[in-house]
């Protein structure tokens, strides 16, 4: 066999070892690919960090699946670390079912923490008052139109089934009026509902947190204003880590922003396997 | 490495679904119908619990007797089983089709066509900073450049010929931009998978 036919056909069980090599060996060998910052993860935090605090909700769409959490759990995380250290309510939904269990796990991860280094009361986390996840809802559509008018009445009960009037900050979130900004944290195609109803109907502002697959199809709405920041899978949710930290919000960085330096070296694999396919299908050509 | 059964649980299912890049084999195969059932088994428990009971039949029981309509239309889905009066299935799947087509007309024609045309046409204030002019000019090309290749009741010849092939490229480099998107994020989730192998359960990193 020639050495064209070699690079050209290498069995994908290698391909397969020499990925995994790829993404293990940064964890355990320091490697440092810098990262810079996207404009558009900028935009996002530029956007959280100028609301006022104790002011208007954010509300977080949590609608992403256990196998994206690797790219959106980590947005949820310093995205919610960022709300709560500036004091600015949040207010969390789901329209995909596999939304509800992922959220209630992002809060109690973000809540116990910064509870534990709380000092006082008015320094700790308290559902009710600083946050209040309201579960997940079907048909998004009518949802999302029917929150413009009365929240409550889309959901009258909050997660846990507990009476939204009960909650001290669901007595000053009617609608869409008291909403900053909704972020959606999406796995498929949800932001675009809340771009065509929410915001086209109401004006209500929409940030987004999506994979990677998802990020191209949502630039042109980035180019238009009609999404005001955007997290682009494990990469944007590294800089919004990233961005945090360098502010103070957090301590430590999260697992996306050690995922990176796999992610760096895993392309330069792929790209290496892309020339070598390619070099060896034109050499193979000119043969024949 | 972890003593919590969960942790167990997740790590020898998350290899025994990668034991399918070896070959196919008996455990993938029962990692993967574990999944079917247990998706199934959450989602119709979420959709009984969260949607159907409380929408529907605690309302029914609380005497709302109005529900009794999109109990009616719900239940018109499964004529199609019943040959004789299969017909009745278009009355639902025409309700959807009516509110469906009401509500997304306006709001999709709003939201991803004025907008995005808006959004296309290069004005004088496009050149205040002169970087996003020349974006602008880029976008306003590549979209003119891009219908012209869709257009089809003329021989693409001559400038039409011309502008159809630049669409082309402009589509290339979408594509490629998707492409690479891809590749990312479906490497990001198998990073997910390994930092939790090597983390909660290996206790190799932190």
């Amino acid at each position: 066999m020639k050495w064209y036919e070699v690079i050209s056909k290498i069995d994908r069980r290698i391909i397969y070892v020499l990925l995994t090599l790829f993404i293990i060996l940064p964890f355990f060998v320091k490697i440092t690919i810098p990262q810079n910052i996207m404009p558009q993860t900028q935009k996002l935090f530029d956007f959280v960090d100028s609301i006022p605090p104790n002011d208007k909700v954010i509300m977080i769409a949590f609608e992403y699946s256990p196998q994206t959490m690797p790219e959106c759990r980590p947005m949820a995380i310093a995205l919610l670390k960022h709300s709560f250290m500036r004091n600015i309510p949040i207010v969390g939904v789901s329209f995909d079912p596999q939304g509800p269990g992922l959220a209630v796990e992002a809060f109690a991860t973000v809540v116990d923490e910064l509870n534990s280094i709380a000092l006082s009361r008015e320094d700790s986390i308290i559902y009710g008052e600083d946050y209040v996840y309201l579960g997940w809802k079907s048909g998004r559509l009518a949802a999302l139109l029917e929150m413009g008018e009365s929240i409550k009445s889309v959901f009258p009960r909050d997660h846990f089934r507990n009476s939204v009037d009960s909650f001290p900050l669901m007595q000053r979130v009617r609608n869409y009026k008291d909403v900053a900004i909704a972020i959606v944290l999406a796995a498929a195609d949800y932001p675009i509902d809340w771009i065509r109803y929410a915001q086209t109907r109401y004006g209500v502002k929409v940030g987004a947190g999506l994979t990677a697959v998802m990020a191209p199809k949502y630039y042109p709405f980035l180019q238009t204003g009609q999404v005001s920041g955007m997290m682009s899978g494990m990469k944007g949710a590294a800089e919004y880590e990233k961005l945090v930290l360098e502010h103070g919000y957090a301590t430590e960085l999260g697992t996306a922003e050690t995922g990176m330096n796999s992610q760096s070296m895993i392309h330069i694999l792929i790209i290496v396997f892309i020339l070598l396919g390619n070099i060896g299908y034109f050499f193979s050509r000119r043969k024949k | 490495m972890s003593p919590d059964p969960w942790i167990w649980i997740g790590a020898i299912l998350t290899l025994m679904i990668f034991s399918f890049l070896f070959k196919d084999n008996p455990f993938y195969k029962f990692g993967e119908h574990l999944f079917v059932g247990v998706a199934n088994g959450y989602f119709i428990a979420l959709y009984w619990h969260n949607s159907l009971k409380p929408n529907l039949f605690d309302e029914l029981a609380a005497g709302n007797f109005i529900y009794i309509i999109p109990l009616l239309l719900g239940l018109m889905y499964f004529a199609r089983f019943i040959p004789k009066i299969s017909w009745l299935v278009r009355i639902p799947i025409g309700f959807i089709i009516g509110w469906g087509a009401g509500i997304s007309i306006p709001a999709y024609f709003q939201a991803e066509i004025l907008r995005q045309v808006e959004g296309t046409i290069v004005t004088p204030e496009s050149f205040i900073n002169p970087l996003n002019g020349i974006w602008a000019l880029i976008i306003f090309i590549g979209v003119v450049c891009t219908l012209i290749y869709f257009f089809f009741s003329k021989e693409h010849k001559g400038i039409l010929g011309h502008t159809s092939r630049l669409g082309i490229i402009f589509i290339m480099i979408g594509f490629g931009a998707s492409f690479g998107y891809t590749v990312m994020a479906r490497v990001s989730l198998l990073i997910g998978r390994i930092q939790f192998l090597l983390g909660p359960w290996l206790g190799l990193i932190k």
